[in-house]
């Protein structure tokens, strides 16, 4: 219970990091510190595929391509504010963000008597758990992201050329 | 019995540490030796016998040098920079079997720190934070050779990450597990990797140079156009962390490339397990050093091209290869 609430202060206060650093670079070490916290929690669940995949994908290389995009635009710059492109999205994010605390906390209440979470086996988030029922069971599922991924990936190669494309028409059909 | 075992583990650590510093330390006078005899001289060899107490020499050198700070610098993320490098790197050791598990005093003790179920996935998941050591220390010197090392590294490691990860891939298909203990368990059993998975091999060794930021592939910090890359800026202690950094990452990339492909501790009886891990980590690192000595810096079109038209579809061919043999379906 402690480390939760360590933990849980943690996570809240990295997620409060991101929106309120100054600086980009600033904010994006804070989702990195909310990610791996997050991991953490996953942990504390036995899921431990889940908090390596955690730390793989967005700790790993989601974050660093941020990182990437981040430090390649702000580098040298003056932090400044910008005018705010949508009108009253502070506001209204302040609104929604106390409106799904305010849910959270009422599933909390509510569901406070016994454990959620009852019927999952020992084990069940390890790797050959996880294997087995993306492999077995939810293949179809596993297929059907794997396809969407891939048109994803194949639609950015595509467009990216057709724009990209620095030759003039002369040398193109030359090419051809 | 809780008690016993954290004080076990806390000693663990302190011990692993220890050896990682030594280790540092000594793999550092080793390369100066080596490359020394590579270019037909002798290398440091005026502190001590055979120069053996340089390191200490450097160390204290290091230590009572200025710490400086570039006035431009954000304060944080440069002090945070190499500490986030060096946890990296040391936090990744503590999943490797180191040997057989010993017998003292009644008590059976692994020789590693931990041993999850998802070792594998633990050592891919803390060697791809070490990227961020590097990025935020070239973004915070507010330096454009610093910042383009840095952005640099982080395009290189998340190219060659993906091969090392595709490399590896076999070896769990054929063995069934992630768990280091029991990969080098079934290569004591049946067969060294190595034999097997010769693509994947070289393939996880060449990423492992990349991602260690050796020569061939120490383009973050080629210092003929980017004077020392991400670490122009730092000086004294926080400079010395980045090379820690750098040869604990190369201990851990042979104890990894040990480990998977070469039995990890598993070798003849007439040696201890643990002085067979620790001979062929050491092989691994006089090839590292070899290839420093050998090899000129890609140019960095190629390193690029060569990571994700080269590596990757070898790895991934020879991953569906064995897969399909694994199937039984062919």
């Amino acid at each position: 219970m402690v480390g939760f609430i360590i933990l849980a202060v943690l996570s809240f206060a990295s997620a409060v990091g991101v929106v309120v650093a100054r600086t980009p670079v600033h904010s994006a070490l804070s989702l990195i510190g909310n990610v791996v916290t997050l991991a953490v929690f996953y942990l504390l669940l036995n899921a431990e595929f889940m908090a390596a995949a955690q730390v793989i994908v967005y700790a790993g290389a989601i974050m660093v391509l941020f990182l990437f995009v981040v430090t390649l635009l702000t580098a040298g710059k003056e932090e400044r504010e910008r005018p705010e492109s949508l009108a009253g999205q502070r506001a209204l994010s302040g609104v929604l963000a106390v409106a799904a605390g305010v849910l959270l906390a009422g599933i909390a209440v509510r569901d406070s008597a016994g454990p959620l979470v009852t019927r999952f086996s020992a084990g069940y988030g390890s790797l050959s758990a996880m294997g087995r029922v993306l492999w077995g069971p939810d293949f179809d599922y596993l297929a059907v992201v794997a396809l969407m991924l891939l048109t994803a990936a194949l639609a950015v190669l595509v467009l990216n050329r057709r724009a990209e494309d620095p030759r003039p028409a002369a040398a193109k059909e030359d090419a051809s | 019995m809780i008690l016993l075992s954290v004080v076990i583990t806390v000693v663990k650590v302190i011990i692993l540490i220890g050896i990682l510093m030594t280790g540092f330390a000594y793999t550092m006078l080793l390369e100066r030796r080596l490359l020394g005899f590579f270019q037909l001289r002798l290398g440091p060899n005026r502190v001590g016998p055979m120069g053996l107490l340089q390191p200490l020499a450097d160390a204290i050198k290091m230590m009572t040098k200025e710490d400086l700070l570039p006035s431009a610098a954000d304060p944080l993320v440069f002090r945070l920079a190499p500490v986030a490098a060096l946890f990296a790197a040391l936090a990744v050791d503590a999943v490797i079997p180191f040997g057989a598990p010993i017998h003292l005093f009644g008590l059976t003790i692994s020789l590693d720190i931990a041993n999850p179920g998802i070792g594998l996935l633990y050592v891919f998941a803390f060697s791809s934070l070490g990227v961020y050591g590097l990025v935020l220390a070239g973004w915070s010197s507010q330096n454009k050779y610093s910042l383009l090392g840095g952005v640099r590294s982080s395009a290189q490691l998340i190219s060659y990450e993906l091969a090392m990860g595709l490399s590896v891939l076999g070896i769990l298909i054929t063995v069934g597990s992630a768990n280091l203990e029991t990969i080098v368990q079934f290569q004591a059993h049946h067969w060294w990797f190595v034999f097997t998975q010769v693509i994947p091999f070289l393939v996880f060794f060449t990423t492992a140079i990349a991602e260690t930021n050796r020569i061939p592939f120490d383009l973050p910090e080629a210092e003929s156009e980017l004077v020392a890359g991400y670490h122009t800026e730092y000086s004294g202690i926080r400079f010395a962390m980045f090379y820690m950094a750098e040869y604990i990452n190369m201990i851990t990339a042979s104890g990894m490339a040990v480990t998977l492909f070469f039995g990890g501790w598993s070798g003849w009886s007439f040696l201890p397990p643990i002085i067979w891990f620790l001979l062929k980590v050491g092989a691994f690192l006089f090839v590292f050093i070899w290839i420093r000595a050998t090899l000129p810096r890609f140019r960095y079109d190629r390193l690029m091209n060569f990571g994700w038209k080269v590596l990757v579809p070898l790895a991934f061919v020879y991953v569906l290869a064995t897969a399909a043999l694994a199937s039984g379906a062919i």
